[in-house]
């Protein structure tokens, strides 16, 4: 047990203000660091996934939205007889917006029967069977319920766009939790879309152990003849390719979960120089008692320790609430990138605070502990 | 052998371009249960003698044996330990740790020894009411007057029974009759509880407590005549 606890915290606690403003300091600083932190791992795993290095993505030639792709349905016929592939799935995509967005809506218009066997979806709430027999019925990412107040029964219209709720589903991806599925047919004949017999892209399955690439180059070259030319690549490189001005944005923003860091460590450093300063006659007459300038160290780092691992705590459980209940996303071009609360996050969160309340302490620690102690109560 | 034998000590200090000795080639001996007063114009060495053998201070030559330990030899580390087991020490001006109560700041002291915390919390007591604040124990040093401060400054040096107990000017910064008090305090813990003390004053009257009293005057000692001496020489 650390018998000089009670001095510690009380010594916090004399300058409460002081404290308090580098407690939320520290949290306001942790907590942005874990939004940075989210917002990289969940594009990490839009584009690194193993899974995603087996599907691949059929898409128009030279186009980008998903609105400007327009592939033959039957397209899917053809390239299911390649070998290597398991299966197709022609998706329909629309989005709301095809620009970089916090709020976007995106459908995913697909075959029910072949919906359910490819994702890995979970319904929360509602029915499959609603899903495959009612032809305006969608099933919602919670994330985009969440967000947008939906529940199962809800009638949600966006543009010429109208569903019916009728489930709620979670993922193992998350990004996918902020997609809107519905039967291919429906959205294919949305007022608007005017896309019979046409999808926005197809989204092929390999057996194991294929080469993705070979596959990919495979379909370009047999559809180069076809009505539409393609371009076919693993998901994994289509959503990086997607997200490109994205990924830049999100690597500068990396630097900003650093600048917070930072951040937390001048405005720590800032407090324990401010409180050594105030105490150094005190920490001499702890000295002068018989304290070992090595506990008078510990005491100091102990304090620093405590601001810092205390605001982030505050920041990372603030951070973990608004990405667990905030359903936050970003997304272009009809791909997201889900924020979403992790043990990593929440671990990383809480080494840095305590890696930063050990360096932010360390100086005025050395300097405290190593103080003249005649001079120190001579001149006090 | 003396509880605190000093043989040849020296400290000297730079001053701008003057060499300052406040402490010039000094022996003393202090038997255990002794109550030695320092005196002397300022300047003239008494607190960085009294720092010497508090282990506060380094001297340039010179040694201090105290109960039988060269402290003289002991790096920052081993001081403090020996500090916090053989030395209480009385600041002029207390010297409390303003967030801790009463208690609290005696308790300080015994948080530094081998002790359990019952044994802890029995020496604190003893040492509150040695000093007569046992009904004051959780009050904050702002909630003190003066007197009382001083009080839970002498209690906090005296609860890990040193060996020695210095003093620094104890009544220095006290009202005449608190200072009186403190007097009384400090001839009692001397007599009842055989404590040795080394104390520096400014105070003659308060010297006269002590039973061996000292003056300092250019870093040397001289020994003052005590009462029963002027008498003898008197009649």
């Amino acid at each position: 047990m650390f018998p000089f606890a009670t001095y510690v915290f009380k010594s916090l606690w004399r300058h409460r203000a002081r404290t308090l403003l580098t407690v939320s300091g520290a949290a306001i600083a942790i907590f942005a660091f874990c939004m940075v932190e989210a917002v990289q791992k969940g594009l990490e795993r839009l584009t690194s996934d193993e899974d995603l290095k087996q599907t691949l993505i059929v898409f128009q030639e030279n186009r980008f939205c998903p609105t400007s792709s327009r592939l033959p349905e039957d397209y899917a016929r053809t390239i299911s007889k390649i070998p290597g592939v398991r299966s197709v799935m022609p998706v329909q995509v629309w989005t709301n917006n095809c620009r970089a967005s916090l709020d976007i809506i995106v459908f995913n218009g697909a075959p029910p029967d072949q919906l359910r066997a490819a994702r890995d979806l979970k319904l929360l709430s509602g029915s499959w069977e609603q899903f495959q027999s009612i032809r305006d019925a969608a099933i919602v990412g919670q994330s985009v319920a969440m967000r947008r107040g939906l529940k199962v029964g809800s009638q949600f219209t966006i543009g010429e766009i109208s569903v019916s709720v009728v489930g709620i589903f979670a993922s193992s991806i998350p990004s996918e939790e902020n997609l809107i599925f519905t039967s291919l047919a429906f959205l294919q004949l949305s007022r608007g879309m005017e896309a019979a017999g046409l999808v926005t892209q197809h989204e092929v399955f390999l057996n194991p152990g294929v080469n993705a690439d070979a596959v990919a180059s495979t379909i370009d070259a047999m559809l180069k003849s076809g009505p539409v030319a393609t371009t076919t690549r693993s998901k994994g490189a289509f959503q990086t390719s997607t997200l490109s001005d994205l990924v830049d944005l999100i690597g500068f923003a990396h630097w900003l979960g650093y600048a917070s860091v930072g951040l937390v460590l001048s405005l720590v450093a800032t407090t324990m120089f401010m409180s050594v300063h105030d105490r150094m006659k005190e920490h001499a007459v702890l000295q002068v008692l018989g304290m070992r300038p090595w506990r008078v160290f510990r005491i100091v780092l102990a304090e620093s320790m405590i601001l810092c691992v205390l605001g982030g705590c505050i920041g990372t459980l603030v951070g973990l609430i608004v990405l667990h209940w905030g359903g936050l996303a970003i997304g272009a071009e009809g791909v997201t990138i889900a924020f979403r609360p992790s043990y990593y996050i929440s671990s990383s969160s809480i080494a840095v605070s305590i890696a930063v309340g050990l360096i932010a302490g360390i100086v005025p620690a050395m300097q405290t502990a190593s103080v003249e102690i005649v001079a120190t109560l001579r001149d006090s | 052998m003396a509880l605190v034998e000093i043989r040849g000590l020296s400290k000297r200090f730079r001053k701008g371009e003057e060499t300052i000795f406040p402490v010039q080639d000094l022996d003393l001996d202090i038997e255990a249960g002794e109550f030695v007063s320092l005196m002397g114009p300022s300047g003239t060495g008494k607190s960085t003698l009294l720092n010497l053998i508090s282990g506060i201070d380094k001297p340039d030559s010179g040694t201090i044996h105290v109960a039988g330990t060269e402290i003289t030899k002991l790096s920052r580390g081993q001081l403090a330990d020996w500090r916090a087991n053989n030395l209480g020490y009385i600041f002029q001006t207390h010297n409390l740790v303003p967030v801790l109560s009463a208690y609290e700041n005696i308790e300080l002291p015994a948080l530094l020894l081998r002790m359990t915390a019952a044994e802890r919390r029995k020496r604190v007591e003893l040492a509150l009411e040695a000093v007569g604040l046992t009904d004051r124990a959780g009050h904050y040093p702002r909630q003190l007057s003066g007197g009382q401060e001083q009080r839970v400054g002498i209690a906090r040096a005296i609860v890990s029974n040193p060996k020695v107990i210095v003093a620094d000017e104890p009544t220095g910064s006290l009202d005449a009759d608190t200072s009186q008090q403190i007097q009384v305090l400090l001839q009692r813990l001397n007599r009842e509880f055989n404590m040795t003390m080394v104390m520096v004053t400014h105070d003659p009257e308060v010297a006269k407590l002590a039973t061996r009293q000292l003056r300092m005057i250019g870093g040397r000692l001289r020994i003052e005549p005590s009462v029963a001496d002027i008498h003898q020489n008197t009649f």
